[in-house]
């Protein structure tokens, strides 16, 4: 997806919240936008997500998307259960997948126990449990996360950075804004700064920094020392489960020693560069 | 855009603000219509009608959900998809609400002219007057289309100017609903019945460029 000479303006002849902003977002990237109150983060996200359009330059390439917005304060005639079945649908999946991906994440964000009750009924962290849910039940190629984080419990917030980190392990890539600094920084993300409409690289080097995503096989449950990662389990108890990590280049040795090191042994299916900076902004 | 339908319906169904639209198409039609009246007039009547309860539905379902919600919706579909499900949904519950009106007005009128000479033909009568009712639909999804948000944004003006605009296309010689309503009650007169083709292909002309003004200007904020 590439954003080119991006602007935006609410009203004709009206002040330039965003402009000039030129942004490659490959896939697999992880990006996070930092910016004070009112810098057009959150316009830019929007961009981004396709719920607004740019009023110069332009937005190609945008794939799939689910976006979650910081504050899901839902007054809408549906139970928690029955909203996401109807989000699903909209995102392309059969009737029986959306129920069964919206049961698979009610369970774990651990409130099955709300899927009948209305929306509006719902406490601010659990409707924002809802929002998160209903973004990941659609495995988008690209997530947009204005603050999502924002009224998650610690349990929710982890699970939500882990589900990032699948999402972008897996080859998709996710934009996000939070006012935790140290939000996903485990997984290396290119880092962006808002400030007077213009967009700018941030600091921390974590931009230029090259990554790289290592997949491997065992049967066992993955080493404990691992960074956040996507794990599928075997079919069965002693089959191989799939592993796929994507971490830091100057982490990559720490983390392949973590899994030939462990017991029984994973095998290391493939290790490849990815990320960093080149002309294109990655390499993949 | 199965799935947005489908939600989009259950939102408007659900929410239970279709009731105030619909009071108001049974108030007017009670008012306007009563039984053993000429046919025509009162087909006419419950078209007319439809009109400012159709730019009404419109209104509810391009409201219908809160800012967060839309956004969702509106990144997992594309705003312009979700607000053409938005008109379609409104317009189908104007069709489904003014064809149950113009059957029950039928069911109840005499089928004679207004001075209760002649016959008038009781099939022909009645799809003329589902015509007049599309026709009406049509314009009244254009003018709550273009007079409430995305084309219309600004604070407190959508709800006035929609009533203004759907009574002065009501009412105004050359609007296609005015002429398709009094089609029929100059059928009503002579007994014959023109069935409105002119109008019905103008407002469809009209509904259809404001629809696709209205997706245009969806992602628009």
């Amino acid at each position: 997806m590439r954003l080119e000479a991006v602007g935006r303006r609410y009203r004709a002849r009206g002040p330039w919240v965003l402009r000039g902003i030129d942004l490659d977002v490959p896939e697999g990237a992880l990006l996070r936008v930092e910016g004070g109150n009112g810098s057009g983060k959150s316009t830019l996200l929007r961009l981004l997500a396709g719920i607004d359009v740019p009023t110069t330059g332009r937005i190609t390439g945008r794939p799939r998307t689910a976006y979650v917005p910081e504050r899901f304060a839902a007054t809408l005639p549906f139970d928690a259960a029955g909203y996401l079945v109807h989000m699903g649908r909209v995102y392309g999946l059969s009737g029986r997948q959306a129920a069964a991906r919206t049961e698979e994440w009610l369970e774990r964000f651990g409130i099955t126990g709300f899927a009948g009750t209305a929306l509006d009924r719902l406490s601010k962290g659990t409707a924002q449990k809802v929002a998160v849910a209903q973004a990941l039940l659609a495995e988008p190629e690209l997530l947009v996360l204005d603050e999502a984080w924002a009224g998650l419990d610690t349990a929710a917030r982890a699970l939500l950075d882990e589900a990032v980190t699948e999402r972008v392990a897996a080859g998709g890539t996710a934009v996000y804004v939070d006012h935790d600094p140290r939000r996903l920084a485990e997984a290396a993300p290119r880092r962006h700064r808002v400030a007077a409409g213009r967009l700018t690289d941030g600091h921390g080097g974590a931009d230029e920094m090259a990554r790289v995503v290592i997949e491997a096989e065992g049967t066992g449950e993955p080493p404990a020392a691992l960074p956040p990662h996507s794990w599928t389990a075997g079919p069965a108890a002693g089959a191989p489960g799939l592993l796929r990590i994507r971490v830091p280049a100057d982490r990559s040795d720490a983390a392949l020693r973590a899994l030939l090191d462990a017991d029984p042994p994973w095998h290391i299916r493939a290790v490849r560069p990815t990320g960093g900076t080149s002309p294109s902004g990655a390499v993949r | 855009m199965k799935a947005l339908l489908r939600y989009q319906t259950a939102l408007l169904l659900r929410s239970q603000r279709w009731l105030p639209p619909l009071l108001l198409y049974g108030v007017i039609t009670g008012i306007g219509t009563q039984s053993g009246q000429p046919l025509l007039d009162s087909l006419g009547f419950s078209a007319g009608a439809i009109l400012p309860v159709s730019a009404w539905l419109v209104r509810v379902c391009a409201t219908g959900e809160p800012p967060a919600a839309r956004a969702i919706t509106q990144a997992a579909a594309g705003p312009g998809r979700v607000q053409l499900a938005c008109t379609i949904t409104a317009f189908s519950a104007s069709l489904v609400l003014g064809a149950a009106g113009t059957l029950a007005v039928a069911a109840i009128s005499s089928p004679y002219t207004d001075d209760h000479t002649q016959p008038v033909a009781v099939g022909p009568a009645v799809a003329a007057g589902l015509l007049a009712l599309l026709a009406c639909a049509l314009l009244g999804t254009a003018v709550g289309t273009l007079c409430n948000p995305p084309v219309l944004r600004r604070p407190g003006w959508p709800i006035p100017v929609t009533a203004l605009a759907a009574l002065l296309v009501l009412v105004a010689s050359g609007s296609p609903a005015n002429a398709a309503v009094s089609g029929l009650v100059r059928g009503s007169h002579t007994g014959a019945v023109h069935p409105p083709i002119l109008p019905l292909a103008l407002t469809a002309a009209v509904c259809v460029a404001a629809t696709a003004l209205g997706c245009r200007l969806a992602a628009r904020r």
